[in-house]
């Protein structure tokens, strides 16, 4: 079995989720969007990019 | 070990065990059959609102073992499956396609879903990595908040739906 454990989630303090490996992001109508990282992905729910990371947490004060 | 928060739902057919601990609220349950599992509701399961052929099928569904389901008596088994195949009888070539997206599963990139006004669900073999760079996790399946108002950051725990989060905002 190949083992994708070079897929890694990174939790940026108080900011994105950082997301790099092999992966497939898909949308929430399950169209690939994107197979490239490293991506960010929005964990504050503010970004206007979503589901991509704007910059918003550090406005917006976002803690976790 | 038993979660004083577990449930348990029947219809006299099949009863449904409900373990809140192990939902990831990757939401498909209730996408597939608000009539039986709505969270806005007390109790969130209602097994009346479908046959019980539909509910097993939503059931096997779920992504983790929140949801499960039993035959109340062997018999009501036969006679369900009887009436309403749930699963084709399989053929060799069902078969050969089955092996054959089994190997595809095995060797293909993690999958990371985003459901609409809810989490990150990502599927497959990862590593979660803490601010500090501590490994949080290694998993085959998790979900990540996206409304920024969990309470076990970073993971889902269902607020997005308390807090009507919108991914349109």
């Amino acid at each position: 079995m190949m083992e994708n454990k070079n897929t890694q989630f990174k939790v940026n303090a108080d900011g994105p989720l950082e997301i790099s490996g092999e992966f497939e992001l898909f949308d929430t109508s399950g169209e690939i969007i994107t197979r490239q990282g490293p991506i960010y992905l929005c964990r504050c729910g503010n970004s206007k990019d979503k589901p991509f990371c704007d910059g918003s947490h550090k406005a917006s004060d976002f803690s976790g | 070990m038993e979660d004083p928060r577990d449930r348990q739902y029947t219809n006299g057919e099949i009863t449904v065990f409900w373990k809140p601990s192990k939902c990831i609220h990757a939401t498909t349950c209730f996408r597939e059959l608000i009539e039986v599992f709505n969270p806005g509701r007390r109790p969130w399961v209602n097994m009346e609102g479908a046959p019980t052929r539909r509910i097993i099928e939503v059931v096997k569904k779920c992504p983790t073992q929140a949801l499960e389901f039993k035959y109340n008596r062997e018999m009501d088994q036969d006679e369900i499956e009887s009436n309403n195949p749930v699963v084709a009888e399989e053929t060799p070539e069902t078969l050969n396609r089955k092996e054959e997206k089994e190997e595809e599963n095995q060797t293909r990139p993690t999958r990371i879903n985003l459901m609409k006004d809810g989490p990150i669900v990502v599927e497959g073999d990862f590593k979660v990595i803490g601010p500090e760079g501590n490994t949080l996790k290694s998993m085959l399946m998790t979900s990540f908040c996206r409304c920024g108002g969990s309470k076990s950051m970073p993971f889902c725990d269902g607020t997005h739906r308390k807090i009507g989060f919108s991914e349109k905002d």
